[in-house]
């Protein structure tokens, strides 16, 4: 052929190591064609990589735009070496190309590849959780144990004894200085390793290696076709050793990619965070110590002790002790550390523990703090102006097409009957909004009552897009970003409350997949939860929706145990919370109270009530209670039949007795009786109860206790009032609590039956 | 000379440390018996090259040690802290062994511990007969490392006042003991250093000053970090004490104690051993030793007056002792323990039972 041989360098992804001395060989070769491994279609945006708007951490992101879901990136960190040819490639005005398979064949791979894998779960197992949800980029975070073609190097530094990679690249490399050489060396150390490890099971996944393979090769061969002299090809070590062009016959590529299928696709660039790049995407290794690499990329020398002071600011920003002595001290441990295990530099390892030992007296807390601000580091990156347009933009602009909810910078004031399907859609797509950080609507309270209706004022700001550019990295729709961010919140949320009041909201939103691992998270908050208070909070809610939610059966399970272990929870704590409550405290436990004895009597378990029933009978003993919770207990007790009417009247007449100091028996009678105007006109025995006891009282006590009574009943409106001394005027009957049971035995059920189809017209519930 | 009941750690594994020395080439800081790295296999067990074996001292992270030694190699004090029963005093003993040959230079730090047992004191009747000389002088065992370039250890260093914790901070920073009434100072010989245990559960006792704890570079044990490294543990100290105690009865069977195990773990790192469900985690410290003592009483306990065979009877009333320490608090987290956790559990059902019945 003549052609000139490509100079080929294995890099690892995201390594500031191989970005540097991939920077000084290119500028020693001075290429003047630059092949970089990365999606073909995506050429058009290159150009943007120069503009000064553009601060990496960035990604690429090709999506089908009818369904962008379908979608892969490529990130790049300013320490990532392709991110370092790019710029290298435009900065010096050579012939820069992308040369791994188009983004347009990716997507269509991933997209066939998942319909084939929803097809063989349906008929292998039904209908399967995930379906057509699971995107791409979700598909392969799930890889468990990272196969070592995604980082190969790590397997290199292992075997040579380091911990960390790019420690072991920085010593190779800074030791050396003979890059050129050592690229060499690596393409021969992997095509090794490839020898030595099995090939991939799966078969799709190596058909795609090698189709993806093919493709490089033949870019490669396309430019020296065009005659460029010195080709230089920048790609993952682990593609390098396969990339000769000797062994691989152009006419067998051409046919592996013959007839691959396409997608229509957009491509742009989006924002990136550090944080992201710690999970695996579409660009294969995810790394875990971004802020570090971005440290090694900085600073070339004296790692350590930038590194340590930099760990010491942090900690004194924090008000924790950190002087410079422990910073001298820090650096002499981790360079002990190293050589004690034979390391010729200490790396991340060394740090941590040297900064655990000096900085934080033992305790691994703070290191948490240095993880999530160093070592991870919270970096949001920057995109120009001028950068097309993000999916999740273009799905919200579909919705409200589709939803017939034009944006408009004007206020306005909107109602939504929760029945009607486009409505529910409505009142949805802004509560997720809202989820995003992007308020376009703000509820209003709904003017007429009911729970179908909702009122909401409109207000479309144009910051709402940057809003969205930045909830970009979420998801591509709406849909999906908000359960992205719901699950994010909900890992961030510390303590009980918040926690149900994101899964409210996510209700609101019907945000399944969210749901399901919010209440993962709720079960385990509320284990730790110490404040009985905030189990009783979250209750009522997870209550509803098992009753009336129209949640999914794997879904009811969940909230099922979770409610489970909230019960059990409040009802052993339940009594020791209830110690010493002063009044305005105290009525808030009795609204608890209340609120959870509903809660428990509408989910209908026997296994709640006697445990409720036994934790209500525990606090009508307890000594000291407030009177407002002794009543009610007693009153729910008597309610629900777990108490004789006997014996909750000689409760009553025990919690009035005359020598009872006055302010808590008052506080006892209307914790017994609040609310109850309508019931005592109605429940025969409840009225036995007061009335035998007021009538079996002396004269003088009569008088004394004359005012607690009157209280309570003096809350109670006045017809009510009146009825009640109707009836009590027409004489109580003794025998009623008799004859109540009287007619539970003869129940005649076929004249009860009898009503039935009139009861269920009314209703509306149709004929069954 | 009548049989010592415990041998100290440089002459119980004395042959062990004479073929470590044979077989270390590498570097030594000056005054040390043996090389960092010699030092660390020393605890941690391994096998030498010239094929003898050195059994392990310290069962766990491997990391802690090599910190510890590392620390040592710095010249800069080391402090071991950890939860009752992790093994400091251990650690301790044995890193000075393999360091100087020699774990005896012990100050024991109790709430009256004085000046005189970190610093010097003076031999009454030769000060009175003889004045102030350096023959009248008694000194320290932290005086006698500092002439020796030995390694000094202080046991339950929160325990000491912190007027007396105080005289530690020139000896550590400037490795000199001065002693005005001669007009004269100690310095330290090369190899000298101090490594201290304190508890960190009850670390409030006398807090170490900061300018003190800046001194020392802190290591923390850690509790066992597998389930089965604990069984290991419990049933070995179990079988021992049983044998020493002359205990009746048949040997604990492994289940009942890995169950012990599981409890302690679980309630401890506030989990399921499955990871699936959150607990909340009582007051008491719940370490190895307590879970060693529980299954021992119930043995006891089974012998004497059950069936010779420890059942979840013989357990449940260790349990709830070991469990709830404070009335209140703890007895919630372990009714909820009991309620959320044991109950569901399959074959649990006994010690369930046991438990509420105690």
């Amino acid at each position: 052929m003549g052609a000139a041989a490509p100079h080929i360098f294995g890099i690892r992804h995201h390594g500031p190591g191989s970005a540097r001395s991939l920077r000084r060989a290119l500028e020693e070769l001075k290429p003047d064609c630059l092949l970089v491994e990365g999606p073909s279609d995506a050429e058009e945006v290159l150009e943007l990589i120069l503009h000064e708007q553009m601060k990496p951490p960035v990604a690429l992101l090709g999506y089908v735009p009818d369904a962008p879901r379908q979608a892969a990136y490529y990130p790049f960190a300013l320490f990532s070496p392709e991110w370092q040819a790019l710029r290298y490639g435009l900065e010096r005005k050579i012939s820069l190309r992308f040369m791994d398979l188009p983004f347009a064949v990716q997507l269509a791979m991933d997209e066939e590849r998942r319909k084939e894998e929803a097809k063989a779960a349906q008929t292998a197992e039904g209908v399967r959780e995930k379906g057509g949800e699971a995107c791409s980029v979700e598909a392969l975070d799930k890889t468990a144990e990272p196969h070592p073609r995604q980082d190969p190097l790590r397997w290199l530094a292992e075997a040579a004894g380091y911990a960390d990679g790019e420690r072991w690249w920085e010593h190779m490399v800074e030791e050396r200085r003979e890059s050129g050489e050592l690229f060499g060396a690596i393409r021969e150390a992997l095509s090794a390793l490839r020898k030595e490890l099995p090939p991939l099971e799966d078969d799709k996944e190596r058909h795609r290696e090698e189709v993806r393979e093919a493709c490089m090769r033949g870019a490669i061969r396309e430019a020296q076709r065009e005659g460029f002299k010195r080709i230089a090809v920048v790609c993952g070590a682990w593609h390098a050793p396969v990339l000769d062009l000797e062994g691989h016959a152009a006419k067998d590529d051409a046919a592996l990619l013959n007839g691959l299928p396409t997608a229509k696709v957009k491509t742009t660039w989006i924002p990136w965070t550090y944080g992201r790049l710690s999970f695996s995407s579409g660009y294969g290794a995810g790394i875990e110590s971004p802020g570090w690499y971005e440290h090694l990329w900085i600073h070339e020398a004296q790692i350590a002790e930038h590194w340590l002071t930099r760990v010491a600011r942090l900690l004194r920003g924090e008000d924790l002790n950190a002087s410079s002595a422990q910073t001298i001290e820090a650096v002499r441990l981790a360079d002990a550390l190293a050589s004690l295990r034979e390391r010729p530099l200490p790396g991340l390892p060394e740090m941590n523990e040297a900064i655990q030992a000096i900085f934080c007296f033992g305790s691994a807390l703070p290191l948490r703090l240095i993880h999530e601000k160093l070592i991870v580091g919270e970096v949001l990156g920057a995109v120009p102006d001028s950068t097309p347009i993000v999916p999740l933009q273009q799905d919200l602009e579909r919705e409200q097409k589709r939803l017939r909810l034009p944006a408009k910078a004007s206020q306005e004031v909107v109602e939504f009957d929760l029945r009607k399907e486009t409505d529910l859609d409505r009142s949805r797509l802004l509560h997720r909004l809202n989820l995003l950080g992007v308020p376009w609507g703000e509820t209003q309270r709904a003017r007429s009552k009911g729970t179908f209706r909702e009122s909401w004022r409109l207000q479309w700001k144009p910051e709402f897009a940057v809003a969205l550019i930045d909830a970009a990295r979420w998801g591509n729709t709406v849909r999906e970003a908000s359960s992205a961010r719901a699950v994010d919140r909900a890992a961030n949320a510390l303590d009980l409350p918040t926690l149900t009041r994101l899964i409210e909201c996510v209700f609101l939103c019907d945000l399944p997949e969210a749901a399901e691992n919010l209440m993962t998270r709720l079960q385990a908050v509320s284990a730790v939860a110490s404040d009985v208070v905030h189990l009783m909070d979250a209750l009522p809610a997870l209550a509803d929706v098992l009753r009336y939610g129209n949640v999914r059966q794997t879904d009811a399970q969940m909230v099922t145990y979770v409610v489970d272990g909230l019960v059990a929870r409040i009802c052993i704590g339940l009594p020791v919370a209830c110690g010493s409550l002063n009044d305005d405290t105290a009525a808030e436990m009795y609204a608890r109270i209340e609120r959870t004895h509903g809660s428990i009597t509408l989910l209908e378990k026997d296994e709640h009530k006697t445990m409720w029933k036994g934790t209500l009978l525990k606090l009508s003993v307890l000594p000291n209670l407030h009177g407002l919770i002794a009543g009610r207990a007693v009153r729910l007790l008597f309610d629900s039949s777990v108490m004789p009417s006997e014996e909750s009247a000689r409760r009553l007449s025990l919690a009035l007795s005359v020598n009872a100091d006055p302010v808590p028996a008052a506080a006892w009678i209307d914790g017994f009786l609040r609310g109850s105007g309508q019931i005592l006109i109605h429940d025969e025995r409840l009225l036995q109860v007061l009335d035998a006891w007021v009538t079996g009282l002396a004269p003088d006590a009569f008088i004394g206790v004359l005012p607690l009574v009157r209280r309570t009943f003096s809350t109670f409106p006045s017809p009510e009032r009146r009825s009640m001394g109707d009836r009590l005027k027409r004489g109580a009957k003794p025998q009623s609590l008799k004859s109540e049971e009287k007619t539970s035995e003869d129940f005649d059920v076929a004249r009860g039956e009898a009503v039935l189809p009139l009861v269920r017209q009314l209703l509306g519930l149709g004929e069954r | 000379m009548a049989e010592i009941l415990r041998a100290h750690a440089e002459q119980q594994f004395a042959s062990e440390l004479k073929a470590l020395a044979k077989a270390d080439e590498r570097q030594k800081p000056p005054n040390w018996k043996l090389s960092p790295w010699a030092v660390a296999t020393y605890l941690l067990g391994g096998k030498l090259e010239s094929g003898g074996t050195i059994t392990p001292k310290y069962i766990g992270n491997r990391r802690v040690i090599e910190i510890a030694v590392a620390t040592l190699a710095t010249d800069r004090a080391l402090l071991l802290l950890g939860v009752p029963g992790t093994a400091k005093t251990w650690v301790a003993e044995h890193l000075a062994a393999a360091v100087s040959g020699d774990s005896t230079l012990l100050v024991q730090g109790t709430a009256g511990t004085a000046e005189e047992s970190v610093r010097y004191g003076w031999n009454y009747a030769r000060l009175l007969a003889e004045g102030p000389s350096r023959k009248a002088l008694v000194p320290s065992p932290i005086m006698h490392a500092m002439q020796d370039g030995k390694m000094a250890r202080i046991e339950e260093l929160t325990r000491i006042p912190a007027e007396v914790q105080d005289a530690l901070i020139t000896v550590l920073s400037e490795k000199t003991l001065q002693i005005p009434e001669l007009n004269e100072q100690v310095q330290a010989v090369k190899g000298f250093n101090i490594i201290a245990t304190a508890n960190d559960r009850d670390r409030g006792v006398n807090e170490l000053s900061s300018a003190l704890k800046r001194r020392f570079n802190t290591v923390v044990l850690p509790l066992p970090e597998k389930a089965d490294e604990e069984v290991e543990i419990v049933r070995q100290r179990v079988e021992q004490l049983g044998r020493a105690l002359e205990l009746p009865g048949e040997l604990p069977a492994l289940a009942e104690i890995r169950r012990v195990v599981q409890i302690f773990r679980e309630l401890r790192e506030g989990k399921t051993a499955d990871g699936k469900t959150k607990l909340k985690s009582p007051t008491s410290t719940l370490s190895t030793a307590e879970a060693i003592s529980v299954v021992n009483s119930g043995r006891a306990l089974a012998a004497h007056y059950g069936e010779g065979k420890l059942t979840a009877r013989d357990l449940a009333a260790g349990l709830t002792g070991a469990v709830v320490k404070d009335p209140v608090q703890d007895r919630v987290v372990w009714q909820e323990y009991l309620e959320t956790v044991v109950k569901e559990r399959d074959g649990w059902k006994d010690l369930y039972r046991a438990c509420r019945e105690v």
